[in-house]
Order: structure tokens, then sequence, then C-alpha cells
């Protein structure tokens, strides 16, 4: 229970009198259940067989099927239509903000631990706490208050299954006006319209036809098969001027990169990565890097994917971190070291994975289903809520980390937002490693367009070594 | 193969104008009065000049020259494609014309408002769209945003410091070497300018991995070269520079400044094309020589060109580089009219003239025993290279 000072009562507005207390306990409407488990794991792309596979789970550690953790904060929540019973302190707050023209909110911070992992048929409760208002601050968005709440998980028996400690910002939104100098470093448009085109003849047409397919085609020899690039209207090998293609895989390594600054073109966002990529048919294309920040994830060799941009005059290849590569075998606390890396991976996010997300996390907040409702609330777009957020790092982490790594915790911090169209790029590493304890702490940030969209820490409990994993 | 006009043919005449950042002249103007004092420095007479050679980049025709120096008629005109793969190869031209008897003596010039008027810096932005085969090789770059001379190259630096553990202090000595040559060069624009390593990596960032200071000036000028025959040149104002080898070359799946798709980014094949002519031709050996000018548009290609010429090993430049080699009292003392970088961005006729002076015992950073000198022309694209020599 949190203790609160006079001052912050009047610096929270008033509403020190309501910290520290209590809702009304809240029960699932459901009974932890396979259908929702399955949507979510769609939603997030999320495989592990600990959560749909009977026989694997039976077999794992969790021996029997188990819910992600993740989703310890969805099962209380209400749906569409019946909203969330009872009384709670933080809607309180929110609706005497309302009134003071502090009209928008925003998730921030989610701390998630998980004692244990949910079963089917478990019921789950939850007792939400009014833990902090904070005074009114500035913020980036607007001045508003953070609004701090605690809630403790418990089953039908009521034994203890988790907690969850949750921020919210509930603030005025302020449209910033531009400075002076930042009107005068403004850098030039970077609408892909303005690039410099491609100079497009009878030998390259193949390739630009191509790429209004979204094929990226490499030049080949009708006659002795051999690859060209860049290409031309002979084959140097063989002599023959019937030139054909193929369509690359689209996969490929990082050769080389460059990263220009000056002069600043239009067309082009700075700073700019431009990689020289091998295709693992074993020619190199130029392409820009999308996701991967050069001075910080960016390695010689790494793996990438073909990717487009839209919006030119054609489309253009561009590359990104390969999707989640998933371990089929659970890493052992033995082979980690802090500082270890975790191969940087991506995931787009599309208007699908924000509505999916949403509601297999059953947050039925307009903004993250409706375009209409987000657009008449200033935003630009739907946008990612925070549970899915929540649960791409969990399936980022298990991805790579392995079905039978056990989530201790999750916190994470949530930054820029996650607009469709836009890629979120993990990079991470290992923080600790907790022999003892049998645990690692894993580092982890999901990068966008607009910034760090969040920041995370996650702690695993793991095999200490490989005799210790399963058959 | 020994070429027939090494040995047979010489520089006898240099001339600049002021190397600045606004000429307040037009570049016809800055070409002839290079000429002019080039014809001067030799103590030749305008009409006896019947040949040109130059850069097709360049922008002052050789009928407007030879109208206003007053010439009568040209029997030899040449013209150098690949931009700063030009210099040496200018003086090749006029040579080989000279000693095949086709012209007697030919100014090799390059002249241009690059700081005032056309910026090489700025790169390809904004060009059209032309569908010929050297523009259409633009396709691959330039709409994503590979657009300059400092972009191309960085593709390459970054491979380079992947495989051979180079740093960008490694390319920031080259530009300290420099920049202390200059220095000491009252003609540099950089005269009395010397930088410290941390100045260098202090500077921002253009292209990373390149520097603002790995970077060649932009420069407003003109030089011009007065090439004869060695038997002429020996009656003349000036001790003879003999011209005892040129090359030029082209090699494994060349691209302009862009050969990306070649197995290996860390070397300069169209180099070692060069270096292996300039030492068959020549007959010397990297002991012969004491000092080098060596192309330096940008710090990262100074080491493979070391490393082509096999003054060390493949890797080994920036050892050689950190041993001090490349500063005057060093090994092989690098530039010492200051280079692109601290005396004069000419696309490298300027690094001709300073190795014309080295020969001549008149540098105003004069190697001790310089001999012979090695001068090369623009790295990353089609080359070209010269080794200047004393009258035996």
């Amino acid at each position: 229970m949190s203790t609160v000072s006079p001052e912050r009562r009047d610096d929270a507005g008033g509403f020190g009198g309501y910290v520290g207390t209590s809702g009304t306990p809240v029960t699932a409407r459901h009974p932890v259940n396979e259908a929702m488990i399955a949507h979510w794991c769609d939603a997030m792309g999320d495989a592990n067989p600990s959560y749909t596979d009977a026989v694997f789970a039976a077999s794992s550690v969790h021996g029997g099927i188990v819910a992600p953790p993740a989703m310890l904060d969805v099962w209380d929540r209400g749906g569409l239509v019946v909203n969330r019973q009872g009384a709670s302190p933080r809607t309180k707050v929110m609706e005497a903000l309302f009134a003071q023209g502090l009209d928008s909110i925003v998730a921030v911070n989610t701390e998630l631990e998980f004692p244990r992992y949910l079963r089917l048929g478990e019921t789950v409760s939850s007792l939400e706490v009014l833990s902090d208002v904070s005074p009114l601050k500035r913020t980036a968005r607007g001045p508003g208050h953070f609004v701090t709440t605690r809630h403790r998980y418990t089953n039908q028996l009521g034994e203890h299954v988790g907690d969850l400690m949750f921020r919210i910002l509930i603030f005025r939104p302020e449209a910033r006006e531009e400075s002076m100098q930042a009107a005068a470093e403004r850098e030039p448009d970077p609408d892909p319209a303005l690039r410099p085109a491609p100079a497009i003849n009878e030998d390259n047409r193949f390739f630009w036809e191509g790429a209004e397919r979204h094929q990226l085609r490499i030049q080949q020899c009708g006659r002795c098969d051999r690859l060209l690039a860049p290409p031309g209207p002979r084959c140097p090998a063989c002599g023959s001027f019937e030139m054909s293609w193929i369509v690359s895989s689209g996969r490929g390594r990082l050769y080389s990169f460059a990263v220009p600054h000056h002069p600043k073109v239009a067309g082009f966002s700075y700073p700019l990565t431009v990689g020289l990529v091998e295709l693992e048919e074993g020619t190199r294309i130029v392409a820009d890097l999308v996701g991967i920040d050069p001075h910080a994830d960016i390695r010689i060799g790494m793996p990438l994917e073909l990717c487009w941009l839209e919006g030119g005059a054609l489309p253009l290849p561009q590359f990104r971190a390969p999707a989640p590569v998933r371990a089929f075998e659970t890493v052992h606390l033995d082979e980690l070291s802090a500082g270890d890396a975790l191969p940087v991976c991506s995931v787009p996010i599309t208007t699908t994975l924000v509505v999916a997300g949403a509601i297999a996390t059953r947050d039925f907040t307009p903004v993250h289903h409706d375009r209409d409702v987000a657009e008449r609330e200033g935003s630009r777009d739907v946008f990612l809520n925070i549970n899915t957020s929540v649960g791409l790092v969990e399936r980022v982490v298990s991805d790579w980390a392995g079905p039978e790594a056990v989530f201790r915790s999750i916190r994470l911090r949530l930054g820029a937002p996650g607009f469709p169209g836009d890629l979120l790029t993990f990079s991470g590493q290992v923080a600790a490693v907790e022999g003892e304890k049998g645990t690692a702490t894993i580092s982890l940030k999901a990068r966008d367009s607009l910034g760090d969209h969040a920041v995370a820490t996650v702690e695993l409990s793991l095999p200490a070594t490989a005799g210790m994993s399963r058959s | 193969m020994r070429h027939a006009y090494a040995g047979r043919t010489a520089i006898c005449g240099i001339g600049a104008t002021e190397f600045s950042k606004r000429s307040g002249r037009s570049e016809l103007r800055l070409a002839l009065e290079a000429c002019v004092a080039a014809l001067d420095d030799a103590g030749v007479d305008a009409s006896r000049v019947n040949g040109f050679s130059t850069f097709t980049m360049e922008t002052n025709p050789e009928n407007e020259l030879m109208r206003l120096l007053g010439i009568s008629e040209l029997t030899h005109f040449s013209r150098v494609h690949f931009g700063g793969g030009a210099p040496c190869a200018t003086v090749q031209m006029a040579a080989m014309a000279v000693n095949e008897g086709v012209a007697d003596y030919v100014l090799c010039y390059r002249a241009f408002n690059e700081r005032s008027g056309h910026r090489f810096g700025t790169g390809v932005q904004g060009r059209a769209p032309v569908a010929t085969a050297e523009e259409a090789q633009y396709a691959w770059t330039s709409p994503f945003g590979l657009l300059t001379p400092a972009s191309w190259v960085a593709m390459f630096a970054r491979r380079i410091m992947h495989e051979h553990g180079v740093v960008s202090e490694d390319f920031g000595r080259v530009a300290v070497a420099d920049r202390r040559h200059a220095a000491t060069n009252p003609a540099a624009h950089f005269y009395g300018k010397p930088i410290t390593l941390e100045e260098h990596q202090a500077s921002r960032f253009i292209v990373e991995p390149l520097h603002l200071l790995d970077c060649c000036q932009e420069t407003d000028g003109a030089q011009a070269l007065l090439v004869t025959s060695l038997e002429r040149a020996r009656d003349l104002r000036q001790k003879p520079v003999v011209i005892e080898a040129a090359a030029q070359g082209m090699a494994d799946q060349q691209q302009m400044m862009r050969s990306y798709f070649r197995e290996s980014l860390t070397g300069l094949p169209e180099m070692g094309t060069c270096a292996r002519q300039i030492w068959e031709t020549s007959g010397l050996s990297v002991d012969d020589v004491r000092t080098a000018i060596f192309y330096d548009h940008f710090t990262p290609f100074v080491l493979p060109q070391i490393e082509e010429f096999g003054f060390c090993g493949r890797g080994e430049a920036r050892h050689f580089i950190a041993d001090g080699n490349i500063e005057l009292g060093g090994r092989l003392p690098i530039n010492t009219h200051g280079g692109q970088l601290g005396e004069a961005y000419l696309h490298g006729m300027n690094g001709i003239a300073e190795g014309v002076r080295q020969v001549r015992g008149t540098s105003v950073n004069q190697v001790e025993g310089a001999e012979h000198v090695l001068v090369t022309s623009g790295t990353g694209v089609p080359t070209s290279a010269l080794m200047l020599g004393t009258d035996p």
C-alpha cells in the first residue's frame, strides 16, 4: 500500500484521497480457454506449442497446456458490449480528469509478474489498487497526470497467479509549434516520389517490370544459366544474347553499408542506411535498409529479407531484419553470457496486427480497431495497444529462447506509437545470467520509424545445462 | 612489356593558377592562364604547341584554347574518360603522340570552378534519367540514396574496415599527413593549417564511415603540363622530368566508383593493372621510390593503393601508415604538396605537378633522393598512373 504525502495529494489535483484505495474484485467472464489462447497466438504469431499442442505440452516443463503469460491481464476484461463490473478508483480519477479537459489516455508502463502460468479451466479474478496519481506534468504529448494501479490476480481457489503494475498518462493533447530553429533545420521532403528515377532501357527494363510486381528479378543467361548483376544484353560467360531472369527469394546477408548524412536530398529520410546485400542466389544489390539502427544493431553478415518501398514512381526493393526465427530447442543458461546479442528481427505493423492484437487482448478501445474514431481523436491511424506490444515481446523472446523458457516477468515501457505500414525491429541482449536462481534477464528494444516503440526487460527461467532439457 | 615512349618523353613545363574557392574568372580563362604558365615555365612559345590532351569532363574545348593561345593548327587532341581516373593518362596520351611523331609539344590541362560553379560533391542528384548504358548504371544506386562520390566510396571503406581491421583513425592518419604537408606549402589552401587525429575524429560525418576530413576539397583553379620528347626537353629552361612509365588500368567487373559486384571490395584491381605496367615498363621496384603522390579524393582508397603497388602486403597498409611511413621523414612520404585534401582538388593534375617538382628538386617539402616519383590517378574508377624520374 503506498503512502501519500499531503503535498502530493494537493499536486494530484485532489485525487490523493483515492490513492491506496481498492476497487471491487473483478472475475473473468470465461475460464482460461483454448479458443482465446488460439486467437492470441494467431494475432501475435506466437507458435510456442506449450500453448496449443496438448501432446507437446504434456511432456514439457508445464505438464499440460498453459496460457501465454502475457495474457495474464486479458482474462478479466470485459467485452465489446459488457463493460467491466464494479467500482474502480482509477475510473473515478479518469472521469474527474476528463471533466477538467484532460481527455486523452495513453498507456506508458506495464510490469507483469508470473509466479506460475495459468492452466485451462482456471477462472481468474483481479483486485485493483490505485497506487499513485502524479502531480500535473508537462509531457511531450501535453500536460497530464500519470496514474498507476496495481492488480493482483488469483484463481477460483484464491491462489495467487500473478501481479501487474500498470501506468497510464491522462493528458490534454497539445499541438507543439515548430520552433524557428527546427523549421530552419527541417530536412528535405522525404516523399519517395521525389527520389531520383532510374534510367530504364531495354537492358534493365525486366528488373523494373519485376519491381512493379514486387518481384526482385536477377538476370540469368538463357543458355548457360549464369546470373549476371548488374544486368546487360550479353552473357560474358557463354556469349549468348538470350538473356532471361529468375526471381530472387529475397533472402540475403549484409555485405557492406553506408550512412549518408550530407548532402540531404529530397525523397530520402536521414540518416539513411544504404546496404550492399548479397542475395542467397549469389549476386549483390544496393538497397536501403529499414528499421536497422546503423549505430547499434547493424552487423556485416546479418541476415536480411526483402520488402518494398511504395510511394515512388516504382516500388523500390528494401531490406529489413528477418522475421523472428523460432528455436525448437530451449536455450540453456550455460550457453548464455551477459552481453550476448539476440538476433535482430522485425515484425511489420499491419492494420490486421493492430486490430487482431487488440481484440485478442480484449481491448476494445476504438483507437485500436476503428480508423474513423482514431482519426477523429487526432491520431493518424489506429495504433498498437500495449498488450499487443507485450505479446510481441513475449513472442520474440520465446522464439529465441525456445519453447520451455519460462517467463517470470515482463516489464515494458511504451514510447513511440506503432501505426500500420511501419515496421517493428527488435534488438536485444542478455542483460544478466543468474545461475543460482536459474534465470536470465533479457533487455529488448522495439524500434519503429518514429523511435523507440517499446523498451522491455524480461526475466526467464531456463534449464541450467543441456542435461536438464526435455528429452 | 616496355612502352615505347617510356624514357624518351618528358614533362618540360608545369603551370597553375592560384587555388581558391571562388576564382571570379571563367573556366576558360583559368585554363588559358595555366597553359601560359606552363609554357613560360618551359620557355616554349605557344606557336610550337600542336597537341592537347585533357579529360572528357573538361568543359573548355581545344579549339577555344588553340584560338586564344594563338596556335594556328593542332595535329593531336585526345581526351580521357572516367573523371579523376584521367590525369596521368592525359600525360600518357601526350607522350605517345610525341613519341609517334604525331605532335611535338602537347599541353595537358584541367580547369574548373569546382567550388564556385558546379560542385562534384553534390553528386548526381537531379540528373535526368537518360537511358544510355552509362547512365543506366546509376539506376542501381541513385534511387537508393547513393548519390555522391563520398557515398560510393563509403561502401568500400566499410568493407575494408570489416575485412582488414581498419578503423577510422587509420583513414585519419592519411588526412593528418596530407594536412601536415600542406601546412608548409604556400600554394595550398590549407597552408599553415595542420590538423590532429582528434580533429579528424571530431569532424562531422559526411557519409559514414567518412568524416568531413576524409574528403578532399572543392577547388577553383587550373593546372597545365607540357609534354615533349626528352631530346627537345634537354634544350629547354627546366631540367627534364622523364616519363619513365605511364599506364591506364581497368579491371574486374569495373564500374564508376561503384564496382560493388566484384568478388572483393578491399583492393583496387584497376590500380593493380597500372602497377604491373609501371614496374614492368620502368624496370624499377618499390626500393627505388622514395616518395609518391597517391590520389586522395577520399582517404580510405589511399590504403589499397599502397598495397596494389607493393609498398606493403595486402591488408597491411594500416600498419604501414601507423608506423609513420607516409609522412615527411618516413619511408614513403606521400602527397608532399598536401594532396587534394590539403593543397587543392584539381582532379589529380596538381599531383603530377608536385611529382615534377620532386624530380626537379624544387618541392617545398623536398624528399632527399627523389629520383623516381610515382603518381596515381583517381581511385575506384578506371584509372592511370605515372612514374616520373630524373634524366639519367
